[in-house]
Formats: structure tokens, sequence, C-alpha cells
């Protein structure tokens, strides 16, 4: 059981630099990296691993520093992005690897248990081309954990997955982060995942830390454009935007909402009925079937809102007229990012 | 099928197997020429057995040394930046385009057993001039490259996230190289010494220069003799079907030590499954 800390890490990757980035992982726990491409995550994990020096800060572990050693000293369990499975390794050799370069004399029931414990029994023997995305998932899990790492750091692990093995795959973290009580540092695109996994989430962007809260708070705002689109906002208008509208009779009243960096409505603020009667007109640009009901694009002027309509059929076809509005009491005014953090 | 289809298809299979017939039409004639007769007085012929008995093991040889100097630098190559690696990447394909009498020419400038370098390696009781030494240069020479090249192409095709894998298992560099590396890259490295040998093995211009005559040394003491190809280069204007004997059964021989080692590496590469580390 220990705590994995970052202290005002920092890196280089070519021309990009990262950090400093400070932020903790208690025991048990896992914490999510988010971000747009190009925002580090990929580099902090592998600077963490130990396969990027780090150019200032520290990595402890329970107190102790441990960017000092090199990576096999680390005990991290590293899972990179394309799992980094042996690919001349059966199942079972896989899993085998780390005991076996340690010389575990209980090497053989210890990779049975893990084995057992990520359900590849009937894998065992099998190559890892031989297995689906899902199945190499699960070995490269059970494999990082038989090495007995004291923390975990896991880039992307359920990208690729159907939902089916992402949610199992979900519930198996969450049992082992119970019953192993290690830190889980977790790179994913997903906002399923993150927020089915994490204590905290950790937003980086340009190689800084933008946010670094619980997913309630994070989800309570303040928003900003970046969290609003990772959250799932469709609707989020820029400040410009709003106020070069043309022929959207809203738009003033949503400038008059917006925030440094512009306004997201919710699909739910989105108020409509259908024929263009109404003081605010928009017509039906799209439709489009989701597993949430009908998502409709309705466009006002040169804006376009994304609303839900419920019910098995739309209730209207693509370019009917339709009468808008927004209830002011629902849209999220966004924070800007800071210019610092823009570089 | 479309009559543009057929036709397409008709013309490349007439083309495919046009090279096909190429490749196999001279060994069935070699075969044929040399008749029973041909086969067993090459057979039975003392000095051409010597010959392929020396070939064998001065090829052996020269494959040792091409895997023990080639495969590292293959690595370097493949895993490495530094300044003048353009340069060194050009330099191993040198002795893949330059003609191999000039090879030969070229190392007997370098080694004549009155010149310095000559002089040097004789002193160090590895003579080249129309010794073993000699041949192994030349089939060093003329198939290193192809040991680099291949080792080079197997070492890049070993994925990084692998190789970090198995260091944040526990794996140190040189048990990731030992464990991960060398084993994903064992068929690459196979099949350039294989070509290697089978470079070496047909070579003649190089050998009819720098080493045409060799009284092989102990511990391959022997009789004066010669590699297997200058034997039948020899031959050729003395007994023609027993030239061809001899050439049929090098070939027979090459196709024997390809069918080993496509078998070693069917079965005998187990440990690059995993059997080295369990």
């Amino acid at each position: 059981m220990s705590d994995l800390e970052l202290f005002d890490v920092e890196t280089e990757r070519g021309t990009f630099h990262l950090g400093p980035v400070r932020f903790e992982v208690p025991a048990g726990t896992a914490t999510v990296l988010l971000g747009p491409s190009g925002a580090g995550k990929t580099t902090l994990l592998r600077a963490i691993a130990g396969f990027l020096p780090l150019t200032g800060g520290s990595v402890q572990l329970d107190g102790a520093r441990v960017d000092e050693f090199p990576p096999e000293r680390r005990r991290f369990g590293f899972v990179p992005p394309n799992l980094g499975l042996f690919p001349q390794r059966r199942v079972r050799q896989n899993v085998r690897y780390p005991l076996s370069l340690r010389g575990a004399p209980d090497a053989e029931r210890k990779t049975e248990d893990w084995i057992g414990r990520f359900g590849l029994e009937a894998l065992a023997e099998r190559f890892p081309h031989e297995l689906s995305s899902g199945q190499r998932q699960r070995v490269a899990m059970a494999r990082a954990l038989a090495a007995e790492p004291r923390a975990l750091l896991w880039d992307e692990p359920l990208a690729a997955l159907d939902v089916e093995s992402r949610d199992t795959l979900v519930r198996l973290l969450r049992d082992l982060l119970e019953t192993e009580r290690l830190p889980l540092l977790l790179v994913t695109h997903d906002p399923t995942t993150a927020f089915a996994l994490a204590s905290r989430l950790v937003i980086l962007h340009s190689g800084l830390v933008r946010a670094d809260r619980t997913p309630e708070a994070l989800a309570r705002g303040p928003l900003d454009r970046f969290v609003a689109r990772f959250l799932g906002f469709e609707n989020l208008f820029a400040p410009a935007e709003l106020a070069t509208a043309r022929e959207a009779t809203l738009a003033p009243r949503l400038a008059a909402s917006s925030g440094p960096g512009g306004l997201a409505v919710p699909p739910e603020a989105v108020l409509w009925r259908s024929g263009g009667d109404g003081p605010h007109r928009a017509r039906v640009a799209a439709l489009r079937w989701t597993a949430a009901g009908w998502v409709v694009a309705l466009r006002h002027g040169s804006l376009t809102f994304h609303t839900l309509a419920p019910g098995a059929v739309p209730g209207c076809r693509v370019g009917d007229p339709v009468t808008i509005d927004v209830d002011p009491a629902v849209v999220k005014p966004l924070v800007g990012i800071p210019a610092e953090e823009e570089r | 099928m479309n009559p543009t289809a057929l036709a397409s298809r008709t013309l490349a299979g007439v083309l495919s197997a046009s090279l096909v017939g190429l490749f196999v039409l001279p060994i069935v004639a070699l075969f044929f020429y040399a008749g029973g007769a041909g086969l067993s007085f090459a057979f039975e012929n003392g000095g051409f057995r010597t010959a392929l008995e020396f070939t064998l093991l001065a090829s052996g040889l020269a494959v040792g040394v091409g895997l023990l100097t080639g495969v590292p630098l293959g690595y370097v190559l493949a895993r490495y930046r530094f300044p003048g690696k353009g340069i060194v990447a050009s330099i191993v394909t040198i002795p893949v385009v330059v003609p191999h009498l000039v090879v030969g020419i070229a190392l007997l400038l370098l080694f004549a057993p009155n010149g310095p370098v000559g002089s040097f390696t004789a002193s160090l009781g590895i003579p080249v001039f129309d010794a073993v030494g000699g041949v192994v240069l030349v089939m060093v020479y003329v198939g290193g490259s192809y040991v680099v090249l291949t080792s080079e192409l197997a070492f890049r095709s070993v994925d990084e996230e692998v190789l970090e894998a198995a260091r944040s298992l526990g794996a140190g560099p040189g048990e990731a190289f030992a464990t991960v590396t060398l084993p994903a890259a064992a068929r690459g490295i196979l099949t350039g010494a294989l070509l290697m040998w089978a470079r070496g093995v047909s070579e003649v211009g190089g050998f009819l220069i720098l080493a045409v005559a060799v009284y092989p040394s102990p511990p391959w003491g022997g009789p004066l003799t010669t590699t297997a190809s200058v034997w039948i280069y020899g031959y050729w204007g003395i007994d023609r079907a027993a030239a061809a004997g001899a050439s049929a059964i090098l070939v027979l021989v090459a196709l024997a030590i390809f069918l080993i080692v496509r078998l070693f590496d069917r079965t005998g590469l187990g440990w690059a499954r995993g059997g080295w580390l369990p």
C-alpha cells in the first residue's frame, strides 16, 4: 500500500515541455489523466515510469523518491497504449514473465492465480495475436499485477473495446483497487470510464495541470471549453460566435449569459416545438438516432443547437420549421483558459 | 471473370512461371548432364570431398565471425542515432555491389603477405594469402552485409513498447535484450546467417585472387585444398561431367542445410517463444 506523489515534475520530449506537474494518487484510488491530444498525458506517464528523464521535480512512492532509479527498480505496473505484450510468448508465459525474472519460488502458483483472477484459463496457451482486444487487455493487466507493483500506470487500457468488455474491465479494476490497495494513474479519453473509476480527474493542457478535481466537482463547474466538451456538451458557443451571429434572435440573450470562455447550452436547456410561429424561429437541420434517443439539430440563424427528442419517433422531419427558446437557468457560462496555459 | 481480368491473370501467371522455370530448369539440367556417373565420380573424388569439407568448415567459421560482428552492428544501426550513421549504413551495403573479383584484388592489396597488414596478421598466426584466413575473410566480406541488414531489420521490428513493458516488469537492459529483443529478432538473424552462408559457399572470384590454393593448418590440417566452388571451376576444363556432378552435390548440400535451418527455425527456436525464460 503506497501513495504516488508527483512534486513539480518536469520533462521534455523534443520541443515539448511538460510541467511543473504536481498531484497525488492515494493508495486504493484511481486518478484519471484527461486532456486533448498532445497535452502531455503519455509523456507524463512515461516520465513517471522512468522512460523519459525528469528535468525537474520528483516522483515519490510513500514519501521515498523513485525517480533516481531505472525503470526496472521503480516497481510501477506500466501498461503502454498498445499493451506491450510479448508476441512470441503465450498468455501464461507473458503473465509468468515478471515472476520468472526475479526467480519467484511460487511463480507457478502466482501465475495461475492471476490467470484465474482475470478469467484467462481457457486462453493461457494462446499467443497474443490469437486474442481479441479485450482479452489482450486482460493479459496486460494480469501481467502488470503479477510483477507485484507498488503503483499502476495505465495508458488508454480500455481503448478500442466494445461497451460490454469495457464495463467488465472497469468492474475488474474497481475490485482490484479495493483488494490490492494500489494507486492507479490512468490515461483515457473515455468519459464513461473516467467517471466510473476516478476518485480524481486531472486535466492536462499544453503540458500543465488545468484542473485537479473530483468528478462531481468537475461536473458542477466552473467549466471551460475543453472540460465542457469532455463532459459531452455539444452546444458550445464562443463569445465571438454569439456576438457576430446572423439571423439569430436568441444571440443577444445568450451573449448576455456568456462567460469569458463562451457558453455551454445543455440539451435539456433547448426548448422547442413544431411550427415556426414563435418569436425565435429555427429549422430542423439534421436528425440522428443514438442510444439516448433522437438527437435533433436545430438551425437558428448561424447557430446550431443539438437537443433530444423523446420517444421512438422524432416528431419532425429535416427542414420543418420550429419555434425555439433556451432556458437561461440551465445554461452554463464557460471560464476562459489562462493565457500562461495556452503556450 | 471478365476478359480483361482473365488476360491479366494469364499474363501474371506466364511471367511468374517463366521466372520459376528459370530458377529450376538449370538445376534440372545440371543433374541431367552430370548423370549417375558424374555424381558418383565427384562423390568418390577425394580432392572434391576435401574441398567440400573445407568449404563447410570455412563457411561455418565465416558465419560465426559474421554473427559476432554483424548482429551488434545491426542492433546499433536499428536502435541508436549517431553522427555518420548514414555513412556507416551505406558502407555496409558496399560488398553487395562491388564485383567479387574486385573484392579479391582489394583484399589482396590490403593483406599482401609482404605488406604491413598481411605481415601483422601472419605474425598473429592468421595468414591470409592462400590460407584459411583468406577464405574466411572473403566469405565475411561478401556475405557479412546480409547479417547486418537482416539483423537491423529484425531489431527495428521489435516494438519499443514491448521493451518498455519488459523493463517496467523488472528486466534490466541486458535481461530485456536477452529475453525480449533477441528472441523477437532471432528469425531475422537466422535468415541473415543463412544468406551469408549461401553467399560464401557460392563465391569464386574473391578466392581465385586471394586464396586459391590453401594448406589448412591445424586444427583443419590436411592436404592442399581449395573451396568447392574453385574446385568445380578448375575441373570444368578437365571433366565437365565430373564438374557438373560436383556442382549437383553442392546444390544438394546447400538444400540440406537450408532444410535443417528451417527445421531448426520451427522447432529449435522454441526458446524464442519463451523457453529461455519460462
